[in-house]
């Protein structure tokens, strides 16, 4: 063999010697690996190369928001064309690189407040958009064929070796430093303080390039919190058919939730409505999903067992930390999130429930509406069927018994929309066609924009009550069973009244009193918590919340 | 487990009503099904509410006879237009007629109706000089606060001309909102957004602490219930000394915390030892706190 045929590349560690390279280039510059906060921009010009693909850290709470706004100084004569692969377009400096040709391709999961100009952007030929992912989609992604040349990602301190302290909110990081560092990439960190020694070590310091020492911590949006205060009667009335129609009929204990106000109503009636209908132990004990406020009650009630996070929530630090049977705690007393596992935690789970703005008579849904492109967050994969699983539990065998009532036995994950029939400023949530199909065209995408696709749906809960498309054999049977959930929508009036009676008598549709949901119980009374200030309470006193949301 | 309880807070103007009258004694003045709405609001397509925003009516407090007033916040942010305010003024007027043993206003509202401009200007006057009129006959008005949008603009001066006001620290008493504030004095004034910056300059509790409350209780109807009836006999007195004493107070408050830029910094002069733990305490531990600080305690 000679030496030509064993080697069609030439040379096999160019990565590695490119990653030395800027290294090299970086210390000549900062000296060490700490490098001065007012360096930063020139750090960047230095060990960023044109064509990076690169990925700034950003999730729906935490941001690398200092290193965001020093890589959009940069000249962009020097860095230009990089290739964004991040799930959050949060910040405007995120966008700004765009604007300026220091970027030109992005693929993302979701921009919520940036998403108006995003797609002004994308009109205007300034973004090529690769996808818009899920996030476990984009994290596999960087270990396929989007691995990020240069990573800048945020923690709470650093020390001098460079090791990290997340803090309690993971999220991304975990993904995004384990592809960076393991294939030759550039990791930057921002910390909120040096410190001689971090409480907990995240990330160990010889997998992190640079650490600056931010001039102010990084920024962190309470998202998770909701006020009691604004959950209405009619989302209690749904909540209370979700406990009876869904919850005890197939006995949910390992589930996921949305963070909408509809299922912070479920969350607050579990120590009121499910402990007066012995369900205490039976449903909810194991969840996915962030430390929301609105599940102190039910926690300090004894329902809930454990609880996996995929971020943290401001305010919710001591409490948390206090109740470490419950949460995932570091030796170091704190918690640590990981929305990898808390995604793939919440796929195996027996439920997902959460909200949308449209359903179509597939029961399609989507969150994406006209001249908008926010994104879908987690629920594409949290609502989705897992076919992958092979574990048997009594929800996932009974669900899976009505889907598939002939052949091999079979399971099926639960997977709930919970929507009211019109939301606000009266527009349908029920439509014939999705805006995603117009958004699909307006934005040049290779299919529409759906969150979680009708055949991964198995139920549908309105305040007229419950479609289980499980039971539906046919799609003109399923259409009906949404047309008989859809209230006085068009999609709603449209119903055929045979039909939806015989889907009745077959539990494809249940209406309240089909399931003893006594409607005029469904008020606020039910609440174990009804403003902010009863969460305190029941934390006694551990819940801090943030001072938006203080009424006293 | 928190106990369940009758909120106050979230409370429909009726509910309240309901809640603080002895049962079944409720009669009301003018109710909806008079239909009388605001001549003006339908000029500017907007929607009008039968009763226009207020209930009205006579009651019993543990037997004794009382009118009573409610705002429903839940119309305009419990604005006083027109008939809304001839409906108050109205009830003031006839307990000169009827003596009852108290007239019970139930506030929360944003002030002046703003689309009802002059006419809701010349309401306010006339309240208010129903209220003295009242009083000058020897029938205590109390004032009770406690829902959302709080008691600010005309109706803050209306209850601070009554005999006695009782709040739930989830109520606020002033006459500017904290948005008001903001936009004419700037951000670094008064930031609107900061909800504990507010309640704390606005709350009740701050309002108690500066003499502006007599009685804070939790928001429970009743609570408020209680208090209320417990300050049947309270008139204040409503003469040249009582008003230059009055005076003489403000001159001494305003002397002494003029230059004062947070209340937590008063509630610090004022002699509270953990001024930072005052807005997160309930209503009893707060009275015990009062109750030192005035030296009432038993």
């Amino acid at each position: 063999m000679d030496a030509s045929t064993h080697s069609v590349r030439g040379s096999w560690d160019t990565l590695a010697r490119n990653y030395e390279a800027r290294i090299a280039r970086g210390l000549a510059l900062a000296g060490s690996k700490v490098v001065p906060a007012a360096q930063t921009t020139a750090l960047m010009e230095a060990v960023i190369e044109p064509g990076d693909r690169i990925c700034i850290e950003g999730n729906n709470q935490k941001h690398a928001d200092f290193l965001s706004r020093a890589l959009a100084d940069v000249a962009p004569e020097r860095v230009h064309d990089l290739h964004v692969v991040q799930s959050n377009i949060a910040l405007a400096p995120h966008l700004d690189i765009f604007e300026s040709g220091i970027a030109r391709k992005l693929d993302f999961c979701y921009a919520g407040p940036q998403g108006l100009r995003l797609a002004q952007l994308v009109k205007a030929g300034k973004v090529e958009v690769g996808a818009i992912h899920t996030y476990l989609e984009l994290y596999s992604r960087y270990f396929g064929d989007l691995t990020p040349r240069v990573s800048l990602i945020a923690a709470e301190a650093a020390d001098r070796d460079g090791n990290l302290y997340t803090g309690p909110n993971t999220e991304d990081t975990p993904a995004i430093v384990e592809a960076t560092a393991f294939r030759s990439g550039v990791l930057i960190a921002q910390v909120n303080r040096i410190v001689d020694k971090v409480p907990r070590v995240d990330v160990p310091g010889d997998w992190v390039s640079f650490v600056v020492e931010a001039p102010k911590p990084h920024y962190i949006e309470p998202i998770f919190t909701r006020d009691p205060g604004a959950i209405t009667d009619i989302q209690v009335l749904m909540a209370m058919m979700v406990i009876r129609g869904i919850y005890e009929k197939y006995g949910v204990t390992r589930l996921n939730h949305g963070i909408g106000f509809d299922t912070a109503a479920i969350e607050l009636i579990l120590p009121t409505y499910a402990e007066e209908l012995g369900l205490r132990g039976k449903i909810c004990r194991y969840m996915s999903v962030n430390p929301c406020p609105t599940l102190i009650p039910a926690i300090e009630s004894g329902f809930i067992e454990a609880i996996h996070c995929a971020g943290s929530e401001l305010g919710m630090e001591h409490y948390v930390s206090e109740r470490s049977d419950v949460f995932f705690i570091g030796r170091d007393g704190t918690m640590r999130s990981n929305r990898v596992f808390c995604q793939l935690a919440g796929h195996y789970a027996d439920l997902f429930i959460g909200s949308t703005l449209q359903i179509d008579l597939e029961g399609n849904s989507s969150t994406a509406t006209h001249a908008r492109m926010t994104g879908f967050g987690g629920a594409p994969n949290f609502g989705s069927e897992s076919r992958g699983r092979r574990h048997g539990s009594p929800a996932w065998l009974r669900a899976g018994q009505e889907a598939h009532r002939e052949g091999m036995p079979r399971g099926r994950k639960l997977v709930v929309q919970m929507v009211e029939t019109f939301k606000e400023g009266l527009s349908p949530t029920f439509v014939e066609r999705l805006d995603a199909w117009d958004l699909m065209d307006t934005f040049d995408l290779p299919l529409p924009p759906v969150m979680v696709y009708g055949d991964d749906l198995t139920h549908i809960v309105t305040e007229e009550g419950i479609a289980n498309l499980l039971l539906c054999d046919t799609l003109a049977e399923r259409a009906q069973a949404i047309r008989g959930v859809a209230g006085y929508t068009e999609v709603g009036r449209k119903r055929d009244r045979r039909m939806v009676e015989a889907l009745r008598e077959r539990g494809a549709i249940v209406y309240p009193e089909d399931i003893g949901v006594d409607k005029r119980l469904a008020s606020r009374d039910l609440l174990a918590a009804r403003s902010i200030k009863d969460l305190v309470r029941w934390s006694g006193g551990l819940y801090a919340p943030p001072a938006r949301f203080k009424n006293w | 487990m928190i106990p369940a309880r009758h909120s106050f807070l979230e409370a429909s103007a009726r509910a309240r009503l309901r809640g603080l009258l002895d049962a079944g004694s409720f009669r009301e003045f003018c109710g909806p099904s008079r239909r009388l709405t605001s001549p003006h609001l339908p000029a500017l397509g907007m929607p009008v509410a039968f009763d226009d925003g207020i209930v009205v009516g006579e009651g019993a407090i543990e037997g004794r006879p009382v009118l009573a007033a409610a705002q429903e916040g839940g119309f305009m942010g419990g604005a006083v237009g027109e008939v809304h305010g001839a409906k108050l003024a109205g009830l003031l007027e006839r307990a000169l007629d009827t003596r009852p043993d108290a007239v019970v206003l139930l506030l929360d509202s944003g002030g002046v109706r703003l689309h009802e401009a002059n006419a809701g200007l010349i309401a306010m006057g006339e309240i208010q000089r129903a209220v003295f009129d009242v009083r000058a006959a020897g029938i205590p008005v109390i004032a009770v606060i406690g829902g959302r949008n709080g008691c600010y603009g005309g109706t803050s001066m209306i209850a601070r001309s009554c005999d006695r006001i009782v709040a739930s620290e989830e109520g606020r008493l002033s006459v500017s909102g904290p948005e008001v504030i903001e936009a004419v004095e700037g951000i670094e004034e008064f930031d609107a957004q900061d909800r504990a910056l507010v309640w704390r300059t606005m709350g009740a509790k701050h309002r108690r602490l500066i003499g502006e409350i007599d009685t804070i209780v939790a928001d429970d109807i009743e609570a408020f219930r209680g208090a209320v009836a417990a300050a049947l006999d309270d008139a204040r007195a409503l003469d040249l000394d009582a008003l230059e004493a009055e005076h003489a107070r403000l001159a001494t408050r305003l002397a002494r915390f003029e230059g004062v830029k947070d209340a937590r910094e008063i509630w610090a002069a004022l002699g509270v030892n953990d001024p930072d733990r005052v807005s997160d305490i309930e209503a009893d531990e707060f009275n015990r706190l009062v109750a030192v600080l005035e030296g009432t305690r038993p």
